[in-house]
């Protein structure tokens, strides 16, 4: 592990309280968290554990109630959201369990959103070589519910790659498809991203997905802790 | 970029679907509003003008003294047409014998609407002529030639001057409905002053025609002086002629009413349909922003599509609803034989504002919600979106509607009525479906088990099931109102005119000839209807203060000579409004009054009144105060005296008859007969009004129609926004075994309960909206109708099932995998 690579994404005592009526609901508490750019880090644990909040929060799509989050060594969570927004249109890209494409678009579309909202000038040739380096350049017409779970991950792929981000969520990539096609968009998501050595957080509970990254960490009962058997 | 990806999305969603019923919603709001405008428009501007022709012009200004030169010249300056009439009674002299005659002096350019009808023959048919007659000579009635044993050619002295007989005049257009005791001689009005019956003190009639645009009679009666209606009455159609006047006013009303409704529920359709687009589209909105769009660029996107998607429906709109208009004047063509005047500018703006105002009021505020969607629920679906302005829209999309609703009613009375029956009916229908749901539960309790999933369906989503029913109830009540009101209004029409109503009037006729002319007309199989007595005479006092009828215009009306009458029982078609009716067995002396006039005059219950009959003088007390129904071509009097005051031989009789069109040659052989009687045919009085009342009757099924149009989109947008709900669980229950048959009895089970329940309350809403229309708006007595309880429940159920299940078809009939996938959480 290289020491010289700047650190592209921390967290300070970040923590999440959720009113419930007259009680607070403590999701996550005090979590402390360096991120260097290039890494792949997997944060695992069980269902409600906390690792999905604590993966909106890092990528700014939720605010803390407490700590901060730090992106490109800028407090990155005190942001309003519309700034939010705009640091996410430059350097971070997403994939989700359920694919999240924009049913209306085809997959051309879809991959190009991203690129528009950047303002990056020719959206439509970047978008198109990106499909065909996940193997669906012949189904750039093709609308999501045209295409297989597989294929519209592939599309997800593409348009989270296609946006040269910095930093990449991947929220349970594989969690909706079945074991052959979701071993090989696991193989094409790592593929790409050494290629782009783009820094990679990666939530799941495949032990063997998570150990892919370079490390893995823990969410338990809003904690975070090492992950212990790590194999990497 | 979000104006590519706008056209992109507009594209897109036009094509998914997802914005049809928006677009249909619109396009259908800015079609029905411009489309009706249009037609009433038109319309209107049609039926005035043939209508014009009772009065022989647009409006006319009459008066004991000749309207001044002045307001001639600024009338013609306006660009109006003019002409004058002058009219009096007179006798009229030939060599051997004399007649009363009614005399009409004309200048050279009336009538300026309708037409005079001239024959060389006193017994044959006339033909219509532009001419009128030249100075030296007049146009006389043929009751005149007959009563005179004079032919064409002849001459007739009246006062100083002699004319000659040129044509026989058999039809004027301003006679209408009133009945001349004299016959009618038309003359030229240069040689009015020639005749020197004029004198001080004559009652004469002055006449000032006025004919042309809307508008610049508008600014002509702006330019009269404040106090003019003390000298001079002002008419135009709807006061002119009351039959007709009454039958445009709730022509119009209706009409209005039609467009009204059709607003309501198009923007109703609009703000569902934008509020399921809305809500398809949040998580759309959480991924873009999740992307990296901000708020800007999200409202950037919506308003953009929202403006895309409105433009081009306005133009498909405003061309659709030419179209419409255009086909329903081909349609009526036939009915339609005045030349259509082109549909002004109003209805284009109105319509185009209408659908823009219904965009902004109801589809952007669903839409601009959107920008507070949270990017987080891409993570977790359950967050609700942070709403800020939804109240700030919801309130300015009420204050619009208010402004449409006004705008369209063109009467705070209207609106109002239709805002408080709104109002007052969600209020309780909200309360009355909670109820209804709640005994559908324990219903549903006892019943099978499709009853039971279904009605489960409708409890578990009881929120959206009160919703729904509101809607639907509320669609089906303002359809339910207008049914009724146009059956009644069309009920109204035809009781007013009803098949073989009398179409002949006989005047003239004197105690001794009546038996007479009786069986005359009894053996040619005609059947006479109950003649009344009929006189003239005038009020000279009231409460011993003697009137002077040039004090005021007041005094000038009530101290007219009029046809007067006398009756035991209250007749046919009179309603006593005030003070109390005399026993008609044993009657005490008093007078009764028609209730306009008598508020017109400033008589009040109580009041003695002095008046004169000829050489005879009674001191009567005001007793009655009547409604007469004007609009029956039935005779009716201003005034009816209690019986035993005057003696039948003191009077002529008024009585009329049918004659049907195939026995219209009996009538010579009559008028030969009976030489002294006035008979006047108002066949062609009838068939006009029945003919207008036929194309207004089309309107009003037209406008009926278009706003089914809009309660049927009504019910499947609202039908729509529960969709995706409905899909998800009926997707669930399919996963876990439901069978379709299952599954497509709970939906009929859901939509028929939801069809009933609805129709109850729109039953409920219209019985009440019904009869405050009709006792405040179109003056209809009260009525229950009992029909609207079954047609409620009946329409309610085949509509709602009908639509419900056609809307649906998709949550049984696609793959559960399918839709857990798209829908589920």
């Amino acid at each position: 592990m290289e020491l010289d690579r700047p650190v592209i994404l921390s967290a300070q005592r970040l923590g999440k309280r959720l009113a419930l009526g007259d009680e607070q609901l403590s999701i996550l508490t005090g979590i402390d968290l360096e991120i260097k750019a290039g890494d792949s880090v997997a944060l695992v644990g069980a269902s409600g554990s906390g690792k999905t909040t604590l993966l909106g929060l890092l990528a700014g799509l939720d605010t803390p109630t407490e700590g901060t989050v730090y992106f490109a060594g800028q407090p990155f969570s005190s942001e309003s959201e519309d700034r939010r927004a705009a640091l996410r249109a430059e350097g971070i890209a997403f994939v989700f369990q359920n694919f999240q494409l924009l049913g209306a678009l085809t997959a051309l579309e879809n991959v190009m959103i991203p690129l528009e909202l950047a303002g990056r000038e020719t959206p439509e040739a970047l978008a198109r070589s990106y499909l065909e380096r996940v193997g669906l350049g012949d189904r750039a017409r093709h609308t999501p519910r045209q295409l297989s779970g597989g294929e519209q991950q592939r599309v997800a792929l593409a348009r989270a790659f296609a946006a040269q981000p910095k930093l990449l969520f991947a929220d349970e990539p594989t969690g909706n498809l079945d074991q052959a096609t979701g071993q090989r968009i696991a193989d094409l998501l790592f593929e790409l991203n050494a290629e782009a050595e783009t820094t990679l957080v990666l939530v799941t509970h495949d032990p063997a997905l998570a150990a892919r990254c370079d490390r893995a960490l823990r969410v338990e009962a809003g904690q975070l802790h090492p992950e212990q058997d790590s194999t990497s | 970029m979000s104006r590519g990806l706008a056209q992109r999305m507009l594209r897109r969603h036009w094509r998914g679907g997802e914005l049809r019923l928006l677009a249909a919603a619109l396009l259908l709001a800015i079609t029905t509003v411009t489309g009706i405008s249009l037609f009433v428009d038109r319309l209107e501007r049609a039926l005035v003008l043939e209508a014009s022709a009772f009065l022989a012009a647009d409006r006319r200004i009459e008066g004991r003294e000749a309207p001044p030169e002045a307001w001639e010249a600024e009338a013609q300056a306006l660009g109006l047409a003019t002409a004058r009439t002058v009219g009096f009674t007179s006798m009229a002299f030939s060599d051997l014998d004399a007649l009363l005659v009614s005399v009409q002096a004309v200048s050279p350019n009336y009538p300026l609407r309708g037409a005079l009808k001239t024959a060389g023959d006193p017994l044959a048919a006339g033909a219509v002529t532009r001419d009128t007659p030249a100075p030296g000579t007049l146009w006389a009635a043929p009751r005149v030639l007959l009563s005179l044993g004079l032919e064409v050619g002849a001459t007739l002295d009246l006062g100083a001057v002699s004319l000659r007989i040129d044509r026989v005049l058999t039809d004027t257009p301003d006679q209408g409905g009133n009945f001349l005791l004299a016959p009618r001689v038309l003359m030229a009005l240069s040689d009015v002053a020639k005749t020197q019956v004029l004198r001080p003190g004559a009652r004469v009639e002055h006449a000032l025609l006025l004919a042309g645009p809307e508008s610049a009679l508008g600014a002509f009666e702006a330019q009269l002086p404040e106090g003019f209606d003390a000298r001079f009455d002002l008419e135009d159609v709807r006061t002119g002629n009351r039959s007709l006047g009454r039958a445009l006013d709730r022509a119009e009303r209706f009409l209005r009413l039609g467009g009204l409704m059709a607003v309501l529920l198009a923007s109703l359709a609009v703000a569902l349909a934008a509020a399921r687009y809305a809500a398809q589209q949040a998580d759309a909105v959480a991924v873009m922003k999740t992307l990296g769009a901000t708020s800007g660029t999200i409202r950037r996107l919506y308003l953009g599509q929202l403006f895309q998607l409105g433009a081009l429906v306005t133009v498909l709109a405003l061309g659709l609803a030419y179209g419409v208009q255009a086909a329903l004047f081909k349609l009526l063509a036939a009915y339609v034989p005045v030349a259509l005047p082109a549909p002004g500018w109003v209805p284009w703006v109105l319509g185009t504002l209408t659908g823009w105002l219904c965009l902004l009021a109801f589809a952007l505020p669903p839409l601009l919600e959107l920008e507070t969607v949270t990017p987080v629920r891409v993570l977790r679906r359950d967050l609700a979106q942070a709403s800020r302005k939804g109240p700030l829209y919801r309130g300015l999309g009420l204050l619009a509607l208010l402004g449409l609703l006004f705008a369209y009613a063109g009467s705070f009375e209207l609106a109002g009525w239709v805002l408080l029956g709104l109002g007052g009916t969600s209020a309780f229908f909200a309360a009355l479906a909670f109820v209804l749901l709640r005994s559908g539960r324990v219903l549903g309790m006892q019943a099978g088990r499709a009853w039971r999933l279904g009605l489960a369906a409708l409890s578990r989503r009881q929120g959206a099931s009160i919703v729904q029913m509101l809607v639907f109830g509320t669609a089906l009540m303002l359809l339910l109102t207008l049914t009724v009101l146009r059956s009644s209004l069309l009920d109204s029409w035809r009781a007013q005119l009803p098949e073989g109503a009398p179409n002949h009037f006989v005047l003239n006729l004197d105690s001794e000839e009546r038996p007479a002319f009786q069986q005359a007309l009894e053996a040619q199989g005609v059947v006479p209807q109950p003649a009344f007595p009929m006189t003239r005479g005038r009020i000279t006092a009231v409460n011993g203060a003697v009137l002077d009828p040039k004090a005021s215009r007041a005094a000038a009306r009530l101290t007219e000579e009029r046809n007067l009458s006398w009756s035991g029982p209250l007749p046919e078609g009179n309603e006593v409004v005030a003070g109390q009716w005399w026993d008609e067995l044993a009657p005490v002396p008093g007078l009764s009054l028609e209730a306009d006039f008598a508020a017109g005059v400033g008589l009040t219950l109580g009041d003695r009144v002095t008046l004169e009959v000829g050489d005879q003088r009674f001191d009567l007390p005001l007793v009655a105060l009547r409604r007469v129904a004007w609009d029956s071509l039935r005779p009716n009097f201003f005034l009816l005296l209690s019986p035993g005051l005057l003696e039948d031989r003191d009077a002529t009789y008024l009585t009329s008859f049918f004659l049907s069109p195939e026995r219209q040659s009996t009538l010579p052989t009559l008028l030969r007969t009976f030489p002294s009687v006035s008979i006047i045919a108002v066949d062609g009085l009838i068939a006009q009004l029945q003919q207008i009342v036929a194309r207004v009757s089309i309107a009003v099924e037209v406008v009926l129609f278009l706003v089914l149009g809009a309660g049927a989109l009504v019910l499947l947008a609202s039908i729509q926004s529960t969709m995706d709900e409905r899909l998800r669980e009926y997707g669930l229950l399919r996963a876990l075994g439901g069978s379709r048959q299952r599954l497509q009895g709970a939906l009929v089970v859901e939509f028929a309960t939801l069809g009933v329940f609805s129709g109850m309350l729109a039953a409920l809403g219209a019985e009440l909206m019904i009869w405050a229309m009709e006792t405040q708006l179109f003056g209809l007595p009260a009525q229950s109708h009992g029909i609207l309880w079954f047609l409620g429940p009946v329409l309610g159920v085949s509509l709602v099932l009908t639509l419900g299940l056609l809307a649906t078809r998709k949550v049984v009939s696609v793959p559960p995998l399918t839709v857990l996938r798209e829908h589920g959480a």
